[in-house]
C-alpha cells in the first residue's frame, strides 16, 4: 500500500478558534474512507483540509510525499476533486457548461478544447447517468439530479482522489443508493481513491472501507469500518447509546440510537 | 437562439447607435462648416467618450456581480465610485496638479480612493465568517454616506471655484469632454477589457462559489485581488472625468446576463457593447430632453437605475422565499 494522503500534526483555527487540533492520519490509494463524527466535530473542515482549501495553522500536509505548499492551486486540482455540501445557492449554469468548467486546470487563458477534454466530460455525464439532462439549467434540476452533477463535473477532473462531503443528505433512498453506487464504481472500478464525509454511521460502515471519526476537533478513531461498531465506542463518540441488529440482507451489524434518553451523557 | 447571434445583435445595435446618436439634436439651419466643427470637434470626442465610459462601468460592475455572486453588489452600490469621488474631490482641493505616463493626477487620486473604499468593503465582508450579501450592501450603503459627507466636508473647506468644479464634476457629466479626455480613458477601459477576456474562466468559476473555483484550481485569492485592482483603476479612471455615474453597473450586466447568460467569454463583450450604447442613449437623452440646456447625465441613469434597483431587490427576496 501507498500512502497518497500524510496528515501530520494538523491543527486548523479560524479566527482563534481551533476546529481541528493535531490531526494525525495517512490516506492510502484506493481507500474508500468515511470521515464520521458529531456535529461540529470537524469533519467538513478535515475535508476542506485534504483540499487544501482550509487554512493550516500548524503541521505538514503530504501528497505523494509533496507538501500541500508547494502545489499551485491548479496542480493541486489535477490529484484532488472536490464535491461540497449540498447546495442551497442557486447555480445558474447549463449542466453540461457547469462540467465542462472543471477543465480548467488543464488548460491555459489561451489553450484550445481538446478532445481528450470532451471525453473526461463525456465519461463523468455517462458513469452518473446525468447525460439525459445535459443541456438542462442547474436550476431546473431535482436535489437528486443536481447532486449527480455535482460528482460529474467533480469527475470531469479526472483525478485520482475524490472528496466528497456528505454526499447522501438532501438525498431518498432510491437516489442514495444509486449516488452509492457510482462511488463504489470509481472507487473498485476506477480505482479511486474516495474520501466522503458522512452523517449516517450506518451508510459508513456497509460501503467504506476505513473509518475517520472525530470528535471535537481530534482524532476519535481509524481503522477499518468493520472494527468501527463497538457499543462502548458508539456511546463515548456520540454521548448516546446505541443499539446493534443485523442487517436482515448483508448480515452486517446496523447501529440504531436507544430511545432511552440520556441513557448516556 | 444561440449566443453568437445575439450578440451580433447587441453589437449591431450599439454601432447604429454610434452612428445615430451624433446627429440627433443637431441645427439644421448651421452653416455646413459650423455643422460640421460641432460634429466632429464637440459631438464625436463626447459620443465616443460616453461609449467607452459606459463600457467601462458595465465591465466593472459585471466583475463585482460574479464576485460576490448578487446582481446587486456593483462598484456603485458598494461604495467604490463614492470612494473615487472622494479620492478626485480631495485632489481638485488640495490643488495639486501632476500627471504620470500622460495620464492625468485626477485619475491617479480617483484610483487611490477606490483602492480604498473596495479594500475596506472587502475587509469588512470577511471580517466575521459567512457575511451575508444584505452585510455587504449596507456595508456599501454606510460607506457612501461616509464617503459623500467627506465630499462635502472637502467641498465646504473649498473656496468658489474649486468648490463649484467639484459639484458640476459629481452631478456626473459628460458636456465638457473631449479628444483628450477620450485619450485619458482609453486605457483604463482597454487594460480592464482585456484583463477580463483574459479572466473569462475564472469568473465564471467564481460565479460558482469560492470553494468549487478553488477546487478546480482557481487562486481565488489571487484573482480577487486582481479584479479588485483592475476594476479600481478602471472606475477610477471613469470617475475622475466624469464624477460618479450611477447603476449603469447594475443595469447592463444583468439584462446582459438574462439576455445571453452567466458565461463570461459572452458576457463581456455583450456588457461592453450594451454599456457603450446604454450609455451613449443616455446621454443623448440628457442633451435633448430640456434643450438647449442639458442634465447631467448621472441623473438620468440614476432615474433609470433607482426603481431598477427596487425591483433587483424585491425580486432577490421573493425567489428565496
Amino acid at each position: 500500500m501507498t500512502t497518497l494522503i500524510d496528515c501530520q500534526n494538523i491543527t486548523v483555527s479560524f479566527h482563534d478558534k481551533q476546529i481541528l487540533n493535531d490531526i494525525n492520519l495517512q490516506i492510502e490509494k484506493h481507500d474508500y474512507v468515511c470521515i464520521v463524527g458529531p456535529n461540529g466535530a470537524g469533519k467538513s473542515t478535515l475535508l476542506k483540509t485534504l483540499m487544501g482549501i482550509a487554512p493550516i495553522s500548524s503541521g505538514q500536509l503530504l501528497l505523494n510525499q509533496t507538501p500541500y505548499q508547494q502545489l499551485t492551486q491548479k496542480q493541486l486540482a489535477r490529484q484532488v476533486a472536490y464535491v461540497p455540501q449540498s447546495h442551497q445557492k442557486l447555480l445558474t449554469f447549463e449542466v453540461e457548461a457547469f462540467i465542462k468548467m472543471s477543465r480548467y486546470p488543464f488548460h491555459s487563458a489561451v489553450s484550445e478544447w481538446q478532445p481528450e477534454d470532451q471525453s473526461a466530460v463525456e465519461y463523468a455525464l455517462e458513469i452518473t447517468k446525468t447525460d439525459a439532462f445535459r443541456h438542462r439549467q442547474m436550476t431546473d434540476l431535482s436535489g437528486g439530479e443536481r447532486q449527480r452533477v455535482m460528482i460529474a463535473a467533480a469527475l470531469a477532473q479526472q483525478t485520482p482522489i475524490l472528496l466528497l462531503d456528505e454526499p447522501m443528505s438532501f438525498l431518498d433512498p432510491h437516489h442514495q443508493v444509486e449516488v452509492q453506487q457510482i462511488l463504489h464504481t470509481l472507487n473498485k472500478d476506477c480505482e479511486l481513491t474516495v474520501i466522503e464525509v458522512s452523517h449516517d454511521i450506518n451508510h459508513a460502515s456497509q460501503y467504506s472501507e476505513k473509518i475517520i471519526a472525530l470528535k471535537q476537533g481530534k482524532l476519535f478513531w481509524q481503522g477499518d469500518s468493520a472494527d468501527f461498531f463497538n457499543t462502548e465506542r458508539l456511546g463515548d463518540l456520540y454521548e448516546h447509546d446505541f443499539v446493534f441488529v443485523s442487517h436482515p440482507e448483508t448480515g452486517k451489524p446496523v447501529a440504531l440510537p436507544s430511545h432511552a434518553v440520556g441513557a448516556q451523557s | 437562439m444561440s449566443q453568437t447571434k445575439l450578440l451580433s445583435i447587441i453589437g449591431f445595435i450599439s454601432i447604429l447607435t454610434l452612428c445615430i446618436a451624433p446627429f440627433l439634436g443637431m441645427n439644421a439651419q448651421l452653416s455646413p462648416e459650423m455643422y460640421q466643427h460641432i460634429l466632429q470637434e464637440i459631438r464625436l470626442p463626447r459620443i465616443l467618450f460616453a461609449f467607452v465610459a459606459g463600457a467601462g462601468l458595465a465591465l466593472c460592475g459585471m466583475v463585482f456581480q460574479a464576485m460576490f455572486q448578487n446582481p446587486l453588489a456593483t462598484p456603485f452600490t458598494l461604495g467604490v465610485a463614492s470612494g473615487a469621488s472622494l479620492g478626485a474631490a480631495s485632489y481638485i482641493f488640495l490643488g495639486f496638479s501632476f500627471s504620470l505616463f500622460g495620464i492625468d493626477g485626477t485619475s491617479f487620486s480617483a484610483f487611490l480612493g477606490a483602492l480604498i473604499a473596495i479594500s475596506i468593503v472587502y475587509g469588512i465582508s470577511h471580517f466575521r465568517q459567512g457575511f451575508s450579501v444584505e452585510t455587504l450592501l449596507l456595508t456599501g450603503v454606510a460607506m457612501s454616506f461616509f464617503f459623500s459627507s467627506l465630499i462635502l466636508f472637502v467641498q465646504y473647506l473649498s473656496n468658489v471655484t474649486d468648490s463649484f468644479r467639484i459639484i458640476r464634476w459629481l452631478m456626473g457629466e459628460l458636456s465638457i469632454v473631449g479628444y483628450t479626455d477620450l485619450l485619458q480613458l482609453l486605457p483604463f477601459v482597454g487594460i480592464t477589457l482585456a484583463f477580463l477576456i483574459w479572466s473569462s474562466r475564472e469568473l465564471n468559476l467564481l460565479m460558482a462559489g469560492d470553494e468549487i473555483a478553488l477546487s478546480r484550481g482557481v487562486p481565488v485569492k489571487k484573482v480577487r485581488y486582481q479584479l479588485f485592482l483592475i476594476t479600481s483603476l478602471c472606475v477610477g479612471g471613469i470617475v475622475a472625468i466624469t464624477g460618479p455615474i450611477g447603476f449603469i453597473g447594475m443595469m447592463v450586466p444583468h439584462m446582459c446576463r438574462l439576455l445571453i447568460g452567466h458565461d463570461h467569454r459572452w458576457l463581456i463583450p455583450a456588457s461592453f457593447l450594451f454599456g457603450g450604447a446604454f450609455l451613449v442613449l443616455c446621454d443623448t437623452v440628457a442633451r435633448l430632453v430640456l434643450a438647449p440646456s442639458e442634465i447631467p447625465v448621472g441623473v438620468i441613469t440614476t432615474l433609470l437605475g433607482g426603481p431598477f434597483f427596487i425591483w433587483l431587490l424585491i425580486r432577490s427576496k421573493s425567489s428565496r422565499s
